[in-house]
């Protein structure tokens, strides 16, 4: 079976706005990714800011345009699509978006904003819809009793509920989740995963879970991937990504975050090597970008890019620490 | 517990504007439609004989110079600035708003022209372009309210076309075309609601403008034309006669400023009731406002320590006016050296607590009850004087958000410097050298060059940096560190944490450390206080809190963390969600969401060796595997 989203190759690349005389300065934002999402399935992306992630889930919302490279939903090409995504693709791909006070319109009732994409796509008539609204709301947990209410009135683990039953009006193939939890209270951002994921269970929906934490994003993917500065540097099986990383970088995110345990924490700290801190720009100029600040950068990484090597345990790295020419010169 | 819901305009610090503005703009209409049966005499009705006649109980505002009662025209006067303003508005908004919302969604080409043309209009002297229109169209009450409605319009073409140009960059306009509402919709059904406020306050304004220039175009003769009454017309005749009969003048001015200045106060009620925030939270009538006093074991003195905290209790004053209690029963302590973690999630009172230590509520918040005392002594007795000193000298600060905290219009090594010169005494050398000597202190390489950076030009850690080299620069006995990490990214806070432990070996201060994270807590905490609600629930050591958890709400963040547990969904959750200020629950403030709860919670918990539960001992809840 062949996947929901395929991107291949996608680069989103964005123009500064020229003063006078001046020629517009492109900076690429996503370089040359290529990322897929099973039908049902949970891709987690995940990387810092500046990484590229949200660009890519702009993109595969036809927000922003796509610079080359395609970019299949359901078998047509999104990237091709120029003037705007026709209704029946925009209503399989849906999203939600991280800040719950920013992304409900404070002028408009639950009722309003849970049935709107009805309204935009469907003929239902206002009894329907409203009966639709009240169904949405009990799918993520919600009173329907609330309809009448405004965004205001509830707490950000509630407007979260909302933004997702809004999302699941048009009973979408995939959801863009781009940072959905990581503004909510730590007692919340569970109730919210494990809402996300009882839905996906029973109506099979595609997740592209977008996060900075690898931890969060483990619990509900399938796969993960790993951006920086515009690269995407690792991607595999969520388990095999989050226990056994194989590239640097993806160690490295692993390992800043502090651990619950404050005795195993001290070990880890005494372990790290103490250096100061790098005053180096973002990305190196030339081959891999992360080659600046990796503490096994060879020679070759600062003139090659490396390619998407394959990782034993399944997935893919983009780091010549998997070239096997590299590991039988290195032993 | 759903909030009991007043609308706002119901609250008597409205209504004590609302109803007298009601009242003249009532009047005023009145006296508009029923001018002629209300008035006492035909107001072109000339009596030469009796003309500039004072007040008197045949003329009760007196006559003008060709007799005419002056309340009669006044009264007729109002049908005339009813229809001006009405008529004029009308047109500005209908001109304005379209044009100003267009330009404003499209951007480009269409935005550059429109707003080329707008400028020029406004660079020209307002009247003297009504008069150019007026001199093309004729004089005339209408003309001339056309012409003013074309002047108006640039005043809400520029206010629509900047409020559409600040909504369409927020969140739910994108989630609008997610759904894949066309752009005239996007326009029209949601981002127009959001207009609505700026605008009638826009409305209220030009409805005063419009009055009183009419009476301004009235006045040099193109506005309304004698004989006819408008209160411009009347004001012209009163000015002519100024010396014979100076209270001509007053009733027409009243007239105007009354009206212009309820409309005003009525557009601003009107303003803060529609949209977002139509209603507030109040907390149900006829509960005890102040949480009751609970027999906390007393904070047990430390030889060294530097901070002690005893029972401090702060309220706010919310939106609607009431008081509300943000913090209960707060006692903590930290010892040289120490830091304190105080860790909780977002309404539970962290930030404030570190806000009333250096007694920087702000106005709406005061601190009520309790000690802040630094070093022996409470710093809740200080003089403004001497707490000014203290700050920055004794207690300093690290803020969330470097980018925002630091001044963005000087240099970082300036903003070092001004704390050293102020708080030290330092002279201009002597606080450049040791400006430099911090930056290199806090790890950024070529710390000379940097000092001369101005704080847009620093990464997010770089900033951080800098802004706690500046909080050290004096050398505080207590440094209060407010969510330092939270904006950064995983990496970078691996290293400003490091830079706190390092230089906290290195100066000895105290720390109290506010964060929501727990693993970040458990990173660089000695100690840890949970808070809940306002209050601390739980305090312990780092290694015993998190290897035996002794309050359920302790217990339920360390297994909902997202490091906590390792399966897959459904994860551990806590039901429910932080209640908010003015809605706590009488007895223990987390019993509504504990799985433990019983009858025995319904009353208020002390702190007791270290836990706020009646039941810790009993249910020992541990940590979910």
């Amino acid at each position: 079976m062949s996947d929901l989203v395929e991107i291949v190759d996608v680069t989103v690349t964005y123009w500064s706005r020229p003063g006078l005389g001046l020629r517009p300065k492109p900076f690429h934002a996503v370089k040359n990714a290529t990322l897929a999402i099973a039908t049902g399935k949970t891709l987690g992306l995940v990387g810092e800011s500046g990484s590229g992630k949200s660009s890519i889930a702009n993109a595969l919302l036809g927000l922003v345009p796509v610079g080359s490279g395609t970019m299949r939903f359901d078998g047509q090409d999104l990237a091709a699509m120029t003037g705007g995504y026709p209704p029946e693709v925009r209503k399989r791909i849906q999203a939600v978006f991280q800040d719950p006070y920013s992304s409900l319109n404070g002028a408009m009732t639950v009722e309003q904003i849970v049935s709107e994409p009805l309204r935009v796509h469907t003929e239902t008539g206002a009894e329907d819809r409203r009966q639709r609204a009240a169904e949405l709301l009990s799918l993520v947990g919600l009173d329907p009793a609330h309809l009448g209410r405004y965004p205001h009135e509830f707490s950000g683990g509630q407007r979260q509920r909302i933004a997702i039953a809004s999302a699941l009006a048009l009973q979408p193939r995939l959801i863009v989740l781009d940072e959905p939890v990581s503004a909510l209270d730590v007692s919340t951002q569970n109730q919210i995963i494990n809402l996300l994921y009882e839905r996906q269970e029973e109506l099979g929906i595609a997740y592209l879970l977008i996060a900075h934490d690898l931890a969060l994003v483990h619990h509900i993917s399938d796969r993960i991937a790993v951006m920086y500065l515009g690269h995407i540097v690792e991607e595999g099986p969520a388990d095999r990504v989050y226990h056994a990383p194989a590239h640097p970088y993806t160690k490295a995110l692993l390992d800043a975050v502090p651990l619950l345990d404050p005795e195993r924490q001290r070990q880890r700290r005494a372990e790290r090597k103490r250096e100061t801190v790098p005053d180096l720009p973002r990305a190196a100029d030339r081959g891999c970008a992360y080659s600046n600040r990796c503490p096994f950068a060879m020679n070759r990484c600062r003139v090659e890019a490396p390619p998407a090597y394959a990782v034993q345990e399944g997935g893919t790295a983009a780091c010549f620490l998997l070239d096997e020419n590299e590991k039988e010169t290195r032993t | 517990m759903t909030p009991r819901k007043t609308r706002l305009w119901l609250q008597p610090s409205y209504l004590a504007v609302m109803v007298p503005s009601v009242l003249v703009l009532a009047t005023l209409v009145v006296c508009a439609i029923f001018a002629d049966w209300i008035s006492p005499y035909d107001p072109l009705k000339q009596d030469l004989i009796s003309a500039l006649q004072p007040p008197s109980a045949r003329h009760w505002l007196g006559t003008d110079d060709l007799g005419r009662d002056v309340l009669s025209r006044l009264i007729h006067g109002c049908r005339i600035a009813l229809i001006a303003a009405a008529e004029a508005t009308g047109i500005a908004v209908l001109i304005g708003v379209p044009i100003g919302m267009f330009v404003g969604f499209r951007g480009g080409w269409w935005d550059w022209i429109t707003m080329r043309i707008v400028e020029a209009m406004v660079s020209i002297p307002g009247i003297m372009v009504a008069i150019v229109i007026i001199a093309i169209l004729g004089t005339g009450l209408h003309r001339a309210m056309f012409a003013l409605g074309i002047l108006y319009s640039t005043a809400f073409l520029r206010l629509a076309r900047s409020v559409v140009l600040a909504e369409r960059e927020e969140v739910y306009v994108k989630s609008a075309r997610v759904i894949g509402a066309s752009p005239s919709r996007v326009l029209l059904r949601h981002i127009f609601p959001n207009i609505a406020p700026p605008l009638i306050v826009q409305i209220t304004l030009t409805v005063g403008a419009v009055l009183l220039a009419e009476a301004g175009l009235s006045f040099i003769g193109i506005g309304v034309q004698p004989p006819n009454a408008s209160w411009g017309t009347m004001l012209n005749t009163a000015a002519v006669f100024m010396d014979l009969a100076p209270f001509l003048a007053l009733p027409p001015g009243l007239a105007i400023v009354a009206t212009v200045l309820s409309v005003n106060l009525l557009g601003d009620v009107i303003r803060d009731s529609i949209g977002r925030g139509i209603r507030t939270a109040t907390p149900p009538r006829g509960r005890v406002q102040r949480a009751a006093t609970v027999a906390s074991d007393p904070v047990m003195p430390r030889e060294d320590d530097v901070l002690r905290v005893e029972g401090l209790e702060v309220f706010v004053t919310a939106k609607t006016g009431e008081e509300v209690q943000v913090l209960s029963d707060l006692s903590f302590s930290i010892a040289r050296g120490e830091t304190l973690g105080l860790v909780g999630e977002s309404g539970s009172g962290k930030t404030i607590t570190g806000l009333a230590i250096m007694d920087l509520i702000g106005a709406g918040g005061r601190v009520t009850g309790g000690k802040v005392m630094l070093d022996g002594i409470d710093l809740r007795g200080l003089s403004r004087r001497r707490m000014i000193e203290v700050r920055g000298n004794d207690v300093a600060m690290v803020f969330q958000d470097p980018t925002t905290s630091l001044n963005p219009a000087y240099t970082v090594g300036n903003q070092i410097a001004e704390v050293l010169r102020r708080k030290k005494g330092l002279g201009t050398t002597e606080a450049q050298k040791q400006t430099v000597e911090l930056i290199d202190r806090v790890g950024i390489p070529g710390a000379a060059e940097r000092a001369k950076a101005y704080p847009h030009e620093l990464s997010g850690g770089m900033a951080q940096r800098i802004a706690i080299a500046r909080a050290l620069s004096c050398n505080p006995k207590l440094l209060i560190a407010d969510e330092p990490t939270t904006a950064l990214d995983v990496t970078v806070q691996q290293e400003i944490l490091d830079l706190f432990r390092d230089l906290q070996e290195e100066f000895g201060m105290a720390m109290l450390f506010v964060t929501h994270d727990l693993a970040v807590a458990a990173d660089i905490c000695d100690r840890i206080s949970v808070m809940y609600a306002g209050e601390i629930v739980e305090t312990a050591p780092v290694n015993a809190l998190f290897a035996t958890p002794r309050h359920p709400y302790t217990a339920g963040l360390l297994s909902a963390s997202p490091h906590g547990s390792d399966g897959t969904p459904p994860l551990p959750t806590i039901p429910g969600s932080v209640p908010t200020p003015g809605q706590w629950p009488e007895g223990c403030r987390f019993s509504a969401r504990c799985p433990y709860a019983t009858a025995a919670c319904k009353v208020r918990v002390p702190l007791i060796q270290g836990v706020r539960c009646v039941r810790s001992d009993e249910i020992r809840p541990g940590r979910a595997a």
